[in-house]
């Protein structure tokens, strides 16, 4: 039931991330509304996975284990993914590596790989298919990150800077693309289920917290996301959405 | 006598809602910096004792009765105010309303009550600023500063009439900063956290709301002092270049919100 204008069939998505769950949930996402998806991560075997997911949908995929903090190694993934596909219409960045700590006892090492893998990773496929998108004159970039791209909690220093940065990027990537016909927008997830649940005696404190009374389901984080990837989307650009059962609306 | 240090020496303030809680603290603030005080609110006994302490303090004082609500008295309270007072520098429009404003269901708002919290809350702050302005134009400088809130940002569960004119006191604030920029009149707005003004209160006040206070990152609910320290640097010539401002003085709870506790427990960093 994907109305015409949602209808990915055609397009060429690369969906490239280090996150546990969400390449694969975005990756099922966009192949369940006509997508092909290449699959990009240092995890093989996570890629290989969801790429079986993806066969299943009946939609063409390819895995390229890919270190993104490589620049050199992104720039060869991308050349890879256009030989085999011709094209790439969507790119969806989803890194997440998590680290809390309090800010003192994060060392130098770790605040750096957390920049390398959630932020630096997103400059380099940027850069590697932004080329490509602005020879296509068309494109769509979705980065999904979370909310705390916009807020602060504490021990998670290293994490909401990399998010705040990526949130900040795509603030400018729109509109130094726009007129290429590329728009670039940011999914920012709340509590989700596959993440968050962890049966740890604080899930009833922040259920009584979240205005909706539930976590998020991936598959609610699938759909905006295929909406941001669809032809319906042209003037839609530079956009910070949230899929957080309203946490970020609330005092 | 005045026991600051003369910030606001020889200005003339107007400070709605003025008789109570954040609005008289704001006013003895500026009173202390030397600035004459007009209290204007629906309070006669309130607005007096306000005048009466800032008499004490040192600088004049005017109480006028002003429901900001209407037109007719708000015009004539800045007109006293100038004929009384010499001028008129400052205007803080503080006047606002939570209580009286019963949480309900949405259909069982009525018209009269939605009237009052927007015009209370929003369209006194316009009756206001309208009244004033020209002689901020003619003058050649002036200072509103409007007193918004947390609830004007984010949506709190059944805040219908409060939290959406306090929003519109936001944008408010925006479009007076930007229309009279190059006047040399600076607005801005100030977003107040739970400040606990229950001792400043005459009436018995709830204080439930003051029960927790630890998902504010500061760990404490402010103290009237924080907004009276800001209204006084936004009044002052120190913020000169600054208008159009959103200030919020809330402990740190805007910045968070998130997650309930404000922390996330520890997690080591793990690739594979």
């Amino acid at each position: 039931m994907v109305a015409k204008d949602f209808n990915l069939g055609g397009k060429i998505a690369l969906v490239a991330g280090d996150s546990k769950y969400w390449s694969k949930y975005a990756g099922v996402a966009l192949a369940e509304a006509g997508a092909d998806v290449a699959f990009v991560a240092r995890n093989a075997k996570r890629i290989e996975e969801a790429a079986g997911e993806v066969s299943r949908c009946g939609q063409k995929t390819l895995t390229v284990p890919t270190d993104m903090t490589d620049a050199a190694q992104v720039q060869k993934m991308v050349d890879q993914v256009m030989a085999e596909f011709g094209r790439i219409d969507i790119l969806v960045n989803a890194n997440e590596l998590l680290l809390a700590k309090p800010f003192l006892e994060t060392s130098e090492s770790e605040w750096r790989r957390m920049l390398d893998v959630n932020l630096n990773s997103v400059f380099h496929c940027c850069q590697a298919v932004g080329k490509q998108m602005i020879k296509q004159e068309k494109g769509r970039v979705i980065n999904l990150i979370s909310c705390l791209a916009e807020r602060g909690v504490a021990n998670f220093a290293a994490y909401c800077a990399a998010m705040g940065g990526v949130l900040q990027l795509t603030r400018v990537l729109d509109i130094e693309w726009t007129r290429h016909g590329i728009t670039v927008n940011a999914i920012g997830t709340g509590w989700m289920s596959e993440t968050e649940k962890t049966g740890a005696p604080q899930e009833e404190l922040i259920l009584k917290y979240i205005p909706v009374k539930r976590y998020g389901n991936p598959e609610e984080m699938g759909s905006l996301l295929v909406y941001l990837a669809s032809d319906a989307t042209d003037f839609f650009t530079g956009q910070f959405l949230y899929v957080d059962g309203a946490v970020m609306s609330h005092l | 006598m005045a026991t600051g240090n003369g910030t606001l020496a020889g200005k003339v303030a107007i400070i709605t809602g003025g008789g109570t809680g954040l609005g008289k603290m704001t006013a003895l603030h500026m009173a202390r910096e030397g600035a004459d005080i007009v209290v204007a609110a629906r309070r006669v006994g309130a607005i007096e004792q306000t005048a009466k302490e800032v008499r004490e303090i040192g600088p004049r004082a005017l109480a006028i009765p002003t429901d900001v609500k209407d037109s007719q008295q708000v015009n004539s309270m800045v007109e006293r105010t100038l004929a009384e007072m010499g001028g008129l520098d400052i205007l803080v429009n503080n006047a606002g309303i939570v209580r009286g404003q019963e949480r309900k269901p949405l259909w069982e708002i009525t018209d009269e009550e939605w009237h009052l919290g927007i015009n209370t809350n929003l369209t006194g702050a316009f009756h206001c600023s309208r009244a004033v302005i020209k002689h901020f134009i003619d003058q050649g400088h002036g200072k509103i500063i409007n007193i918004a809130s947390g609830n004007g940002m984010r949506g709190q569960r059944g805040d219908f009439m409060y939290g959406t004119a306090k929003a519109g006191v936001i944008n408010f604030t925006r479009i007076l900063a930007t229309t009279f920029a190059q006047e040399n009149i600076q607005v801005n707005c100030i977003a107040p956290g739970f400040i606990d003004v229950t001792q400043l209160q005459p009436e018995p006040a709830t204080r439930t709301m003051f029960r927790n206070p630890q998902f504010i990152p500061v760990g404490r609910f402010g103290v009237p002092e924080d907004i009276g320290h800001l209204a006084l640097f936004l009044a002052s010539d120190a913020s000169g270049y600054i208008t159009g401002g959103l200030f919020a003085n809330d402990g740190g709870g805007l910045a968070g919100g998130v997650s309930p506790t404000g922390y996330a427990p520890v997690i080591a960093m793990e690739e594979d």
